[in-house]
């Protein structure tokens, strides 16, 4: 007899000989946690139950067991805590925009949060092929795709693949070691460990890894020691078999500054990308935030946002929790002309330009080239090219005229500025790389 | 069991020991007190199953004796007679009550139904004094918010560390940290979680005693003891379950460094949020405008029906010009709990933690993570 049900029918045994109240004060929330031969341990919740049990019901408890399967000679007893839960607060309404510390939701050994799974992703053409290797991943690691490398522009979805695959593998194979670390972090750490004297540790620490998770790579771009840690880390789990997964907001061939022994690791595995969701998927994953969030959202207001928000799913859900909140302030219901007056609040912000400064020095740092270099006369290529794309953008993005732009770029020649802006518009209609990049950049304004 | 006691000793065991007695409960054992002597000691328990607690009082046996009265009806008798000799007299699982010319009868339940309050093995003990504690834990004891996600967050953590006791509390918004020192290194390091109620239990106990109690740390529990006076002998005891679990690794929550930094009066502070407060809306936010240049703070908030509200407090200010959101809320709970003239309150940017800390004393902490505008 399995263990639940010899439980359930001692139970049933035991009722009969203790009153009602007794047993549901003593007996709820017990179980049977291990049975070995011999002798059965019954989970109990707490010590007060365990004493109590001990001394009035062992005997009961003892003979109801042995009538059932006569090898049983004893029974132990152990607190077990999963078996109770504290009930939940629901007098605190939950603010929506009030940010929570990230470090408590995340789990403390692997670094996963487990509200990200597999479950609530939502699968469309776009990311397709990623969720495949990630779902293919998850159920073998370390033995088909490694490593498994993830790109896609900041907010559809890499993080959240990302963690879907770990935490099936934590729940799925209990004994595999899952680690996630933002690139960010990882840095940190080895600065910090390098500071402290503390690199053994360090190093310690990544060695007895099974799953291995970088989030955000592309931040090891131009930091060397890193870069080197990286590598030694990345080769020891490789050659033991061990998966690594890491995400980027670019391929790998577009990271600059990354050393050459590490790109073409990250280009031995499978290389997957998420590209942009079509607007039924968008519409779709709308509904399922909104469903999360208990929101009732109008089909009309759904596709409008979804018809009008192509870039990104972070953004689709700032979008939501904004009506959300105007629906809390005002107390009426969200149609499609409150929905349309946000957007339009909204697109008026978006509207301010950026500076020259701002165009010189997100391009110069993407690039990794120094400022005065673009503005001074050197004929370096990676500065060529630098100065070139910061001309682009002075005349696409701000209208500068020629000979302005060929002023303020350190007194150059008006024709040179031509050149340079019509150069790079011809390259991006026929070069991927650089029209990847142009965007990328794009991006980095945007969002400072 | 034969015994007499002075009617206001009875009244104060009574007191301390009912807040472990059931409410509600399908097992009316656990509404009841278990009065019990030996060696010349009347003790009394409750327990509801989650806590248990124990008080001794010395007094002159003439014959021992135990039996379960209920708490309610026993406790309220008590209380309305005057402050005489009782005497306690226990025929047939009945209590006979006598005091002057007041004669009664409490029908009982045997003393062998009451559950037995466990037992602790005892791993690690520290002592402090018990009103001490008891202020410590009062800076924080609101803050956890019982979540079923996370049930280590729903307690209180105590930490050991060298000669530092900490105690943190935490609801996943806003976090404080109070810290404690010995003088005593203490062998190992260690730490537990307990319940929210566990802890205001210890301080409605506790906080009047003013004494040394000692915290004894044992598995899946842990014990509150405080001694009767220059003896060995238990005065009052609290068991409690622990919460079992890891506490998130907070002290990574704590910002190392900061840009912006302003101190300012606790008291006009306070008030002003107070002020902003009535004009916020559902969401609760008010905007802190800080400008370090101009040595201050602006208060904002805004309520599309009724109004806005705007006010300027000078501080002593340097760093980066920040504009941030908070729940006013959560700022109040943060500064009602710090007992000095002046605070520290520092910010980085708009998505990053607040930390507001008392001038002049580094034993407490409260860190407050904004609202998104």
């Amino acid at each position: 007899m399995k263990k639940e049900n010899l439980w359930r029918t001692a139970l049933a045994q035991i009722q009969l000989d203790i009153s009602e109240a007794n047993f549901n004060t003593w007996f709820k929330e017990t179980n049977i946690s291990t049975l070995k031969r011999d002798k059965a341990v019954v989970a109990v919740p707490n010590a007060f139950v365990k004493e109590w049990i001990q001394s009035k019901y062992h005997k009961i408890i003892l003979k109801s067991l042995k009538d059932l399967n006569k090898s049983i000679k004893s029974v132990d007893y152990i607190v077990s805590h999963s078996t109770t839960t504290p009930q939940e607060n629901k007098e605190d309404k939950k603010i929506i925009n009030q940010m929570e510390f990230q470090e408590i939701a995340t789990d403390h050994q692997t670094g996963l949060n487990p509200k990200y799974t597999f479950d609530n992703f939502i699968i469309g053409p776009f990311n397709e092929l990623a969720h495949a290797a990630g779902s293919a991943v998850s159920d073998s690691p370390g033995s088909i795709y490694n490593p498994l490398f993830l790109y896609s522009k900041t907010g559809l979805g890499k993080t959240h693949l990302l963690q879907a695959v770990g935490n099936k593998i934590k729940n799925n194979i209990k004994k595999k070691r899952v680690f996630y670390i933002p690139a960010q972090k990882f840095i940190s750490e080895i600065i910090s460990a390098i500071r402290n004297n503390k690199m053994d540790e360090f190093k310690y620490r990544y060695k007895d890894i099974d799953v291995l998770i970088i989030d955000d790579i592309q931040f090891l771009s131009g930091k060397e020691k890193t870069q080197e840690e990286f590598f030694h880390t990345f080769n020891e789990l490789y050659e033991k078999n061990k998966q690594i997964i890491l995400s980027s907001d670019r391929h790998p061939k577009s990271i600059s500054a990354l050393t050459d022994r590490l790109r073409s690791r990250f280009e031995g595995g499978m290389i997957a990308d998420i590209g942009y969701p079509d607007t039924e998927t968008r519409a779709a994953i709308l509904k399922t935030k909104a469903q999360e969030k208990d929101f009732s959202l109008d089909d009309e207001v759904c596709y409008y946002i979804a018809e009008n928000i192509q870039k990104s799913i972070r953004e689709l859900e700032g979008i939501l929790n904004k009506l959300i909140i105007q629906q809390q302030l005002t107390q009426k219901s969200i149609d499609i002309n409150t929905t349309k007056k946000i957007f339009d609040d909204i697109n008026q912000l978006s509207t301010v330009s950026f500076t020259f400064n701002k165009i010189l020095k997100t391009v110069t740092d993407f690039y990794d080239v120094g400022e005065r270099d673009v503005m001074g006369s050197s004929r370096k290529r990676e500065v060529v090219k630098s100065r070139q794309v910061v001309i682009y953008f002075l005349r696409k993005d701000l209208n500068y005229s020629y000979s302005y732009i060929a002023k303020k770029i350190g007194g150059k020649d008006h024709t040179t500025v031509i050149y340079s802006y019509s150069k790079i518009e011809k390259e991006i209609q026929k070069n991927n790389e650089i029209k990847e990049e142009i965007s990328h950049i794009k991006e980095n304004l945007m969002s400072v | 069991m034969n015994i007499n006691i002075l009617q206001n000793k009875l009244k104060e065991g009574l007191n301390i020991i009912g807040r472990g007695s059931s409410k509600s409960t399908s097992l009316p054992i656990l509404k009841n007190v278990l009065l019990k002597t030996y060696n010349n000691f009347l003790n009394l328990s409750a327990t509801d199953l989650e806590i248990g607690i124990k008080w001794w009082t010395p007094v002159k046996v003439d014959k021992e004796g135990e039996l379960t009265v209920p708490y309610n009806s026993f406790s309220s008798f008590i209380n309305l007679l005057p402050n005489k000799k009782i005497n306690l007299n226990i025929k047939n699982n009945n209590l006979l009550i006598n005091c002057e010319d007041y004669k009664t009868q409490i029908n009982g339940i045997s003393a062998k139904e009451f559950p037995i309050i466990p037992k602790i093995k005892e791993k690690e003990k520290i002592i402090i004094n018990s009103s001490f504690l008891s202020d410590s834990l009062l800076q924080i004891i609101d803050i956890p918010s019982l979540s079923k996600v996370k049930p280590e967050i729903s307690g209180i953590l105590f930490s050991f560390k060298e000669k530092e006791l900490k105690l943190v509390a935490t609801d996943s918004y806003r976090l404080a940290e109070k810290k404690i020192s010995f003088k005593k290194n203490n062998k190992d390091d260690f730490s537990f979680i307990i319940p929210q109620r566990t802890a205001r239990e210890v301080v409605n106990i506790f906080k009047e005693i003013n004494k040394d109690v000692e915290i004894i740390f044992g598995e899946n529990q842990i014990l509150f003891r405080v001694k009767i006076e220059d003896t060995n002998e238990p005065y009052i005891e609290l068991t409690s379950k622990v919460i079992e679990g890891n506490y998130p690794d907070y002290e990574s929550i704590i910002p190392k460094k900061t840009k912006t930094k302003i101190i300012l009066d606790k008291d006009d502070f306070l008030n002003r949020v107070k002020a902003a407060s009535v004009f916020t809306s559902k969401v609760n936010e008010i905007n802190l405008v800080f400008s370090p240049n101009e040595e201050e703070v602006i208060i904002k908030s805004n309520n599309k029906d009724l109004g806005n509200y705007e006010t300027k407090i000078k501080g002593r200010a340097e760093g980066d010009e920040l504009n941030i959101s908070f729940n006013y809320r959560f700022l109040l709970d943060g500064l009602n709990n710090i007992k000095s003239s002046e605070i520290i309150f520092e910010a980085s940017d708009e998505n990053s933690p607040g930390v507001i800390k008392p001038v002049g004393k580094s034993d407490f902490l409260y860190v407050v993570m904004p609202i998104k505008n």
